[in-house]
């Protein structure tokens, strides 16, 4: 028999289907019904340039930062394709491209290359990217812009008339009207609120307004066991509760602003939440509630990036809880 | 009876359907057998023979003067032409005795017991008598028998566990061993049984394998102790001791414990067919079952071998090479070791070898601490961190975080999108933790 040479590797030598850049890919495409909406609902105009400029810029940065620190390019892994996504959809329609560019940069280069990379991060970077801007630009990213027949009236004419004419105008979201007005007065203006909502027919960023194909992608990814369940839910559990607490309606603020494609895409990142059960559930649960508690307190109509980074902050320690011990009764 | 499942586990693909359904062939007597003179886990053997000795077969050629051991016994009768370094499966080279075929039919019978003297035999006078068999845990991990069975004085045994779950993809020796040779499997539950005093048997068999379960079912009866068949549920690594008690039994062997902790002996189907077969025919541990296969083999089988017949003259045997492998494994896919050459004997613990034509390699990325090796350990452990402090050399923390608890099953890796080879940093976590407490302890 000829001389056989064999390859060394250590046991399992079977290795299950799964990998980084299929994850990434499908992450993507989960979002595809909700981007596809939003480019439609909007227009692309108003949507496609930020989109495109906002993974462009992502994918550039962190090959820039490979190549000056001389590292191994990890482009194809396709996470930063996942963060500009999410930070494109995140943005508000009509973005001007260099709020894209910088959003981008940022996101990349201090939300996940400076802790040294894909699954070093602490915070979720496309939400690093989002805070920044808002804080830096925190007029142009609270400007939206919508087609006349969905957009609400603004807060200096008061609840009155809606908007005509033109084919789009700016508007102010559900969130800032609530805000002004209270949940009540708004219901009140524009009955079908809730279902429009739910279908995603309102003012806000280009990505987070539809709860429904937002859920219809969280649910593909469920089902192809991708993500966990745990983060979500309990997101929703503590907003729901500090929504009751406060006097509130829950389902508005689980339909309203970004509370989905935080709960579902943000929130439930892998590399920025904890390991655990539960620490998932004090995770989880904390970023709801504190978004709620911003939206209804603080200074932002909206919460939900806040929210989710301050609960990043903490995974660190959420994770110094162990399971359970095999062969240990637990007491 | 509980049939609780186990935290985690994998379903990978069994592969099983090509050996599965082939009834065990005799392999003909080798012209030269490679024993080496460690085959089990414990301390190493010293020759009782010398180049140009005549040996029979079944006669002991090696033992040690030492607890945990097992003497080595002559396959074939012939001729020692010497004791040599020679390829060894799991560490590289090692002395083995070199023994070539007379063609002598010349047989050493000893030990046969008949039903009566059983039943007179104390547990003590069985152990003795396994150790004389040479009989070591033939699903892999290859741990003397008797000292398995010996419990120390204080502790008792209510269950003997017959472990039939053969959770390795590829592998079907043993479910073989249920479907053929299930008189001797009896027979040897039985004595390690008396052996230990457990009071009962069960044998747990996966339920992938409904033709054991009815054929072992349907013969329990004759064994003098009450004995059952637990059907367990399909999940990798169900083998595992610990999994198998706490599915059988609901109770959780603690932290650096051993099943005889819970008052359980498992012990793996074929030791039992091994024991049973010298109680009856005198043979000590010389010949075991074993399986052949994978994609790159001709012919995949379940062959009945001696222990010590090189791996190229089996290949021979199963027709040769469809295409030349890329990786040769003994054992099966999720804990086997790859193999350097073909020279390689069949050792007391080579449950089989398979033959990939392509390794599966998978590209490496960074963890993206996405929890599933955490969601699949069966051992509730943070393998993401541990594999880390291990890279990292920080084995304090590695122990801290229960390094040691791990049972090396190989789920972690297998399931890890990121193609990180998590089990074999723990591995290493483990052994430079245990290699500092013994520095430590000196």
């Amino acid at each position: 028999m000829e001389e056989l040479r064999f390859f060394q590797t250590p046991a399992p030598h079977l290795k299950s289907p799964v990998s980084v850049p299929k994850i990434m890919f499908m992450v993507v495409v989960a979002l595809i019904p909700a981007t596809v909406w939003g480019i439609g609902f909007f227009g692309p105009k108003l949507t496609l340039p930020p989109l495109i400029i906002c993974i462009l810029s992502c994918l550039f940065f962190e090959w820039l930062d490979c190549k000056i620190f001389k590292k191994p390019v990890t482009i194809k892994d396709g996470s930063a394709l996942v963060t500009g996504l999410l930070l494109g959809l995140s943005l508000p329609p009509g973005s001007p491209f260099w709020i894209a560019i910088a959003g981008g940069g940022i996101a990349i280069i201090l939300g996940k290359q400076m802790f040294g990379g894909l699954g070093q991060n602490i915070f979720n970077p496309a939400l690093v990217g989002r805070a920044v801007l808002l804080i830096s630009w925190p007029k142009l990213m609270t400007s939206w812009y919508a087609k006349t027949p969905f957009a609400f009236p603004s807060i200096e004419q008061g609840l009155v008339a809606m908007p005509q004419g033109v084919d789009v105008v700016t508007t102010p979201t559900a969130l800032t009207l609530t805000k002004e007005y209270g949940f009540q007065v708004l219901s009140q203006f524009e009955p079908r609120l809730l279902w429009r909502l739910f279908i995603g027919a309102v003012p806000g960023s280009i990505g987070e307004t539809s709860v429904l194909l937002l859920l219809i992608g969280y649910f593909l990814l469920l089902g192809l066991g991708i993500v966990k369940w745990d983060v979500p839910l309990f997101f929703l559990i503590g907003l729901s509760c500090v929504a009751l607490i406060t006097g509130q309606n829950p389902i508005y603020h689980l339909f309203a602003g970004g509370t989905i494609i935080g709960a579902c895409f943000m929130a439930n990142d892998y590399t920025t939440s904890p390991l655990s059960f539960k620490g998932r559930i004090i995770f989880g649960f904390g970023a709801g509630a504190i978004t709620c508690i911003i939206r209804i307190l603080g200074g932002y109509p909206e919460g939900v990036t806040f929210g989710i980074l301050v609960m990043n902050a903490v995974v660190p320690l959420l994770d110094k809880l162990l399971p359970r011990r095999f062969g240990v009764k637990s007491s | 009876m509980i049939g609780k499942l186990f935290h985690g586990g994998i379903h990978p693909p069994t592969f099983k359907d090509l050996t599965a359904q082939k009834p065990i062939k005799k392999f003909p007597s080798p012209d030269k057998v490679y024993l080496p003179l460690l085959q089990h886990t414990g301390t190493p053997l010293q020759p009782l023979v010398k180049k140009g000795d005549l040996v029979k077969r079944g006669q002991k050629i090696a033992d040690a003067d030492a607890f945990v051991t097992a003497p080595l016994h002559s396959p074939i009768a012939g001729k020692v032409l010497g004791i040599e370094e020679c390829p060894h499966p799991t560490r590289g080279k090692f002395g083995a005795i070199v023994i070539e075929n007379s063609g002598s039919q010349e047989d050493e019978i000893n030990g046969i017991l008949f039903q009566e003297e059983i039943e007179r035999m104390d547990p003590k006078s069985i152990q003795n008598w396994i150790r004389e068999g040479g009989f070591v845990g033939l699903g892999g991990a290859a741990f003397p028998t008797h000292v398995k069975v010996s419990p120390p004085s204080g502790k008792k045994i209510d269950t003997l566990i017959i472990n039939g779950a053969e959770c390795e993809p590829f592998i079907t020796c043993d479910h073989r061993v249920m479907m053929e040779r299930t008189d001797f499997i009896l027979t040897g539950a039985y004595l390690l049984a008396r052996a230990c005093g457990a009071q009962k048997i069960i044998f747990g068999i996966e339920k992938n394998k409904p033709d054991c379960i009815e054929k072992i079912t349907g013969i329990i009866h004759k064994v003098p102790l009450p004995t059952q068949v637990f059907p367990l549920p399909v999940l990798y690594p169900q083998g595992s001791e610990k999994h198998l008690i706490l599915t059988i039994l609901g109770k959780e062997v603690p932290p650096g414990g051993l099943p005889l902790d819970v008052q359980v002996v498992v012990s793996n189907v074929q030791t039992a067919w091994a024991i049973g077969r010298k109680a009856q025919e005198g043979i000590p541990l010389i010949e075991r079952i074993i399986t052949l296969t994978g994609n790159s083999l001709n012919n995949p089988e379940n062959l009945d071998v001696p222990i010590g017949v090189r791996l190229l003259d089996l290949v021979d045997f199963c027709g040769g090479f469809q295409v030349p492998p890329e990786k040769t494994i003994m054992g099966g896919p999720m804990t086997g070791i790859a193999q350097v050459t073909l020279e390689v004997p069949v050792v007391k613990g080579t449950s089989g070898f398979v033959f990939f034509r392509e390794n599966i390699v998978k590209e490496e990325y960074s963890c993206i601490r996405c929890g599933r090796c955490v969601d699949h350990c069966p051992m509730y452990l943070l393998p993401t961190d541990l594999f880390r402090y291990a890279e990292y050399g920080d084995f304090e923390e590695a122990k801290k975080q229960r390094a040691l608890d791990c049972i090396e099953c190989g789920s972690c890796s297998y399931v890890c999108p990121a193609g990180i080879p998590i089990t074999h940093y723990i591995k290493i976590a483990k052994a430079e933790i245990l290699l500092r407490a013994k520095k430590g302890g000196k």
